[in-house]
């Protein structure tokens, strides 16, 4: 048979080349991650991934010295805000792209210029959309003119506002001439495919300051591994060196060994369900306020936490993270574990005879099972609609999901701006449109006194708390699991900092 | 001959198309294709205009027309997930899934016809009753559970194969040894009932009394007719093999089609699911007009029907 | 495969034939278990399948050291008591089994007995949408649909039984082709009896044994591709105990806790093993002309 015969051949050809990472030896760090990464540019995917691979193979113009959580130099050397709206920046001399042109104010002229333009359709415009214009002053020094006071600006030129080289994008939705994404971050890419692995090189004329050095590895393989426990069995047999994200019994059982290196942290993550209250919402029954309510008195968040998500995770009453800016739990209405009364409310409701509703969700499966059979005890049917994030998030912003089972990680951002006005203030995932709490949100972006911002957030969340527009659940911790002999460290913002890792 | 030929190619062209049909409007019945081609954060100015260059207002009818058009002159469309031509993507994928899908044939003929030919030479026998017990285990084992077994032994355990990937052959002898133990009972059930008939006819009786060894008389007389049927199971089997690899591609995170198009059902990806159902079409209609018409070239009689 | 004796007298199929076929006293007597567990599961099951309690996880069966009789075969991620589970979720794959087939086996019956009987044009087409429908990849297919319209017990039974029906209409076709030729059928449409009744009447009951044969091969076979679709997570939706289900929620456990993965997995085995082995026998039985 001569496919046989083709067989053979083509087999051989794999064998002769095949690229067999190692680890040590080869100074590599092959990384497994659960979803494709639709998108090289960390502008165009909500993915986890996406802001990994933002810091390590981009820089921000400031960053944050994570020891003293001070803003510190990066591409910009010197800034200060000459007015309220104007932000003057001198830029660094000598930084290289890994293609070789130099850093320039151009290059932060025209990357700023791009994304703070809707129509270049970056995925979260909240972090671009307080830019009015940028303007260049001399070839180190621009000029950021801003919509109006910016209370975040800092915050969001020091984590999501990667600089690419001027000429690099060739229209909307990222696109570019350029075969792979261009930065000037410790690590470059060397393969990008659809759906495949993803391959970073260290790039050796990195700039390196105090707050984000050169790297160590030579080498990581970023491979897309959606099976849980297909990444388990690559790091016990040795196929893989680093984890993320694994679920809390996985951790658990793999810290059992030797041969692997098992870590926590306390994220900035957190889990709440979106409850659809639209006019256009496919439930009507989640615009009443009392069924609302039964599903935050039916649920033991208590429970699931401590038992299902494990140290770590803390139950929350307000729709933050609580060491963000803006984030409280004072003047909260809470919600405490009730079947009773929740199926009380679901009577009064008129839904005595049960209730059917529809979870979307993206992750965390066994807490959705947890969810639904918490819902099922006070008699509210749930069906589960297990989807891929993108596909989910189409169906939020066209208000057609129900409950969403949202595990939200504000961009590592600490401050609320990334994640209650994003859900609350009218922006394309917000689920509620109460026109209440969009006025008190749009105030929290007039001003930069963090007195005043405070209290508007309070308002906005105890509203939110109120009228039982989400169910707060908890803050979810990560587990990191390395090879033996890997040197990793971990931080709550759930950054991995590639450049800092290293084989002993 | 020729007629017979250009009748059968043109029944494989009709059930592509319609396959292709079916597959389009199936995947339009519902999902916003205007959103999700727009992308997150679009405005709905942007899914406006859309809707207008694609043409996605057109009636279902005109935009299939289009597609196929495209389509027949080697456009596939742009993928929405990936926002790459499709094309480029199911050419980056399908070498994995064919190398995976010519292995697990492979594996499964090896296994196949030795136990066929042993069950059918001691029919009726406890080496024939092993032969089909091994035959219904392979039926009863959920392939996707046998993988998981097998990595449990071999990846873990042993140590001796890879769990995940395809970077290298090993890659591919867990996932090729489960798909392939999976399809090893209809080859083995045909081998067996083929042997058994070949054995009882005439010629091979004759062989046997002008006193041929026995193992000669069922390798060059026997064996050769009945491995004829086996040739259209093989086309069968293929184009499965190809759309059923869905499981166990996703399983040993092997990056080829069936976890593209399975992938590309999470992300609402039309264009990629189109051109991926379409091929396998394509694929099994190719495969089985081939296998006719080895048939026909061997066995005559067929050409009348 | 074909049988084409006068229609069957009940006498062929009595317990003294039926025990000349040990797969099929077998097979059939390890179906029956398992339809006898289903049917009676809320009075064998220990405790309620839905029941969690998220401070009893994944407690290994009694066999294990930390092990106990409350929980015989221990309890899932959450809590839930593992043969509780297992003894309902075989209500699900039964069920989508036989309701599925039955979709498929009406549709592919019709089907195959137009084709075969009138034969020409409307054999053509019947031949023609076989065709097409065996060129689709039913894998692929069923999970689009399921994706779009949401996962269910419902959606996967009429998803299954829309695409199913190919090996019915292949066989019934074929058989009814050589009855239709038959004398008794030739003189039943000389003395005016209507198609319908010469199909519903005389043709239709010689195809039983070919119809229940194929059943039982189509059953298990739905009952797999059920599991497939769960394990992908797009078939039957939690908290919903199905086996298929079971092994996709475990197999994160897989490393550690084996048993988690076995159980559900040996339980889907051990039935469709039983029931092709059933279809065996069946076959055997049906043609005997066909032992080996």
């Amino acid at each position: 048979m001569p496919f046989r015969r083709s067989l053979i051949a083509t087999s051989l050809a794999l064998l002769a080349a095949s690229p067999t990472y190692g680890q040590q030896s080869e100074n590599t760090v092959r990384f497994a991650y659960g979803q494709s990464l639709e998108n090289p540019n960390p502008y165009f995917t909500t993915l986890r991934l996406g802001v990994i691979l933002g810091r390590n193979v981009w820089d921000t113009l400031v960053t944050r010295d994570l020891e003293t959580g001070e803003f510190a130099p990066l591409l910009a050397t010197e800034w200060q805000w000459i007015d309220e709206t104007t932000l003057e920046m001198s830029l660094r001399e000598g930084v290289s792209f890994h293609d070789g042109s130099s850093f320039e104010a151009e290059d932060v002229v025209a990357t700023l210029s791009y994304v703070a333009d809707p129509d270049n359709r970056i995925v979260s415009q909240q972090v671009a959309s307080w830019i009015e214009s940028v303007e260049q002053v001399d070839e180190y020094t621009v000029l950021i003119h801003t919509a109006g006071p910016a209370p975040s600006a800092m915050e969001f030129l020091s984590t999501q506002l990667a600089i690419f080289p001027a000429e690099y994008f060739t229209g909307p939705v990222g696109e570019s001439d350029a075969p792979l994404p261009v930065g000037t971050g410790p690590f470059q890419y060397t393969e990008y495919t659809p759906g495949g692995d993803i391959v970073l090189s260290r790039f050796a004329d990195y700039f390196a300051t105090d707050a984000k050095g050169a790297a160590s590895l030579d080498r990581v393989v970023i491979r897309t591994v959606p099976d849980v426990q297909t990444q388990v069995a690559g790091m016990l047999s040795g196929e893989l060196d680093f984890l993320i994200g694994l679920p809390r019994d996985q951790a658990d059982q793999l810290g059992t060994l030797p041969s692997v290196n098992v870590e926590s942290g306390e994220t900035m993550r957190i889990v709440f369900l979106q409850i659809n209250t639209t006019e256009t919402g496919p439930n009507a029954a989640l615009r009443d306020l009392r069924v609302r309510q039964a599903l935050n008195y039916a649920i033991d968040k208590e429970a699931i936490s401590s038992n299902l998500v494990g140290e770590g995770s803390t139950p929350i009453n307000a729709v933050c993270f609580i060491d963000q800016f803006g984030c409280t739990e004072e003047g909260i209405t809470a919600y405490p574990y009730d079947p009773e009364r929740a199926r009380e409310l679901l009577a009064e409701a008129g839904y005595a005879d049960g209730l059917t509703i529809e979870l979307a969700a993206y992750r965390d499966r066994n807490l959705s099972e947890a969810i639904i059979n918490y819902l099922g005890e006070v008699g509210v049917t749930v069906t589960l609609n297990y989807l891929q994030p993108a596909a989910l998030r189409d169906g939020m912003r066209a208000h057609t999901t129900e409950l969403v089972q949202m595990a939200w990680g504000s961009y590592s951002i600490y401050d609320l701006s990334a994640s209650t006005p994003v859900y609350y203030g009218g922006q394309p995932d917000d689920n509620n449109m109460d026109p209440d709490l969009i006025a008190i949100l749009d105030q929290t972006a007039q001003t930069t006194d963090p007195e005043i911002r405070a209290g508007l957030f309070q308002q906005a969340l105890a509203r939110i708390a109120d009228q039982a527009y989400a169910v707060p659940m908890f803050s979810l911790p990560i587990y990191y699991a390395g090879a033996e002999g890997l040197r990793y460290e971990t931080y709550p913002d759930e950054i991995l900092r590639f450049w800092n890792y290293g084989w002993e | 001959m020729l007629i017979y030929l250009s009748k059968r190619l043109g029944l494989s062209v009709l059930v592509a198309l319609f396959a292709s049909i079916l597959a389009f409007s199936l995947l339009r019945l519902q999902g916003n294709a205007a959103s999700a081609l727009a992308g997150e954060g679009a405005r709905p100015e942007d899914i406006a205009l859309i809707i207008q260059t694609y043409g996605l207002d057109r009636p279902l009818v005109v935009q299939y027309l289009s597609w196929l058009g495209d389509v027949l002159q080697g456009d596939f469309g742009t993928s929405y997930f990936f926002r790459s031509p499709v094309a480029d993507l199911i050419l980056a994928k399908v070498g994995n899934t064919v190398i995976l899908a010519l292995a697990s044939l492979s594996i499964a003929l090896c296994l196949a016809i030795p136990l066929g030919v042993l069950a059918a030479v001691y029919s009726g026998t406890w080496i024939d009753r092993i032969c089909v017990l091994i035959s219904l285990m392979g039926q009863a084992l959920p392939s996707f559970f046998l993988a998981l077994c097998l990595i449990m032994v071999f990846a873990i355990k042993l140590r001796w194969l890879p769990a995940s990937g395809d970077a290298s052959w090993r890659h591919f002898v867990l996932p090729a040894l489960t798909l392939g133990y999976y399809i090893t009972p209809p080859f083995m059930r045909l081998v067996r009932a083929g042997m058994i008939d070949a054995l009882g006819n005439d010629y091979v009786r004759t062989a046997r009394a002008k006193g041929l060894p026995g193992y000669r008389v069922v390798t060059k007389h026997a064996l050769r007719n009945a491995l004829v049927p086996v040739v259209g199971l093989v086309a069968v089997q293929l184009g499965l093999l190809i759309g059923g690899s869905v499981v166990i591609e996703s399983i040993f995170a092997l990056d080829g089609l069936g976890y593209l198009a399975y992938q590309s059902i999470g992300y609402r990806d039309f264009p990629v699911l189109q051109a991926v159902v379409l091929l396998l079409a394509v694929v099994y209609v190719v495969l089985v007009l081939l296998a006719d018409l080895v048939n026909a070239w061997i066995d005559p009689r067929l050409r009348v029907s | 495969m074909t049988d084409l004796s006068p229609p069957a007298t009940p006498g062929r199929y009595s317990w003294s034939r039926i025990k000349e076929h040990p797969s099929l006293v077998i097979g059939g007597g390890m179906v029956l278990l398992i339809v006898l567990m289903a049917v009676f599961a809320p009075v064998i099951a220990p405790h309620d399948p839905l029941a969690q309690n998220i401070t009893a996880r994944t407690i290994p069966p009694v066999w294990y050291e930390n092990g106990s009789w409350e929980h015989i075969l221990g309890t899932d991620q959450l809590g839930r008591d593992y043969l509780s589970r297992l003894i309902y979720g075989a209500r699900v794959s039964l069920f989508i089994g036989f309701a599925a087939v039955s979709i498929a086996g009406v549709i592919g019956t019709v089907l195959g007995l137009l084709g075969g009987y009138f034969g020409g044009r409307i054999d053509s087409f019947v031949t023609f949408v076989t065709t097409i429908r065996l060129s689709l990849p039913v894998i692929l297919v069923a999970l689009a649909v399921v994706a779009v319209f949401g996962g269910s017990i419902t959606i996967v039974v009429i998803v299954l039984g829309l695409l199913k029906w190919d090996r019915f209409a292949v066989v019934i076709r074929a058989t009814t082709a050589q009855i239709a030729r038959l004398d008794y059928i030739r003189s039943a449409q000389a003395a005016g009896a209507s198609t319908f009744y010469i199909l519903t009447r005389e043709v239709l009951p010689n195809l039983t044994p070919q119809l229940i044969v194929i059943a039982t091969i189509e059953i298990a076979s739905a009952i797999l591709m059920e599991a497939a679709l769960s394990f992908l997570g797009l078939g039957v939706q939690p908290p919903t105990p199905s086996w298929g289900l079971m092994i996709s929620e475990a197999k994160a456990y897989m490393f550690f806790s084996f048993w988690l993965i076995a159980i559900p997995g040996l339980a889907l085995a051990t039935l469709v093993f039983a029931i092709n082995m059933a279809g065996d026998g069946l076959r055997d039985l049906i043609s005997p002309d066909r032992r080996g």
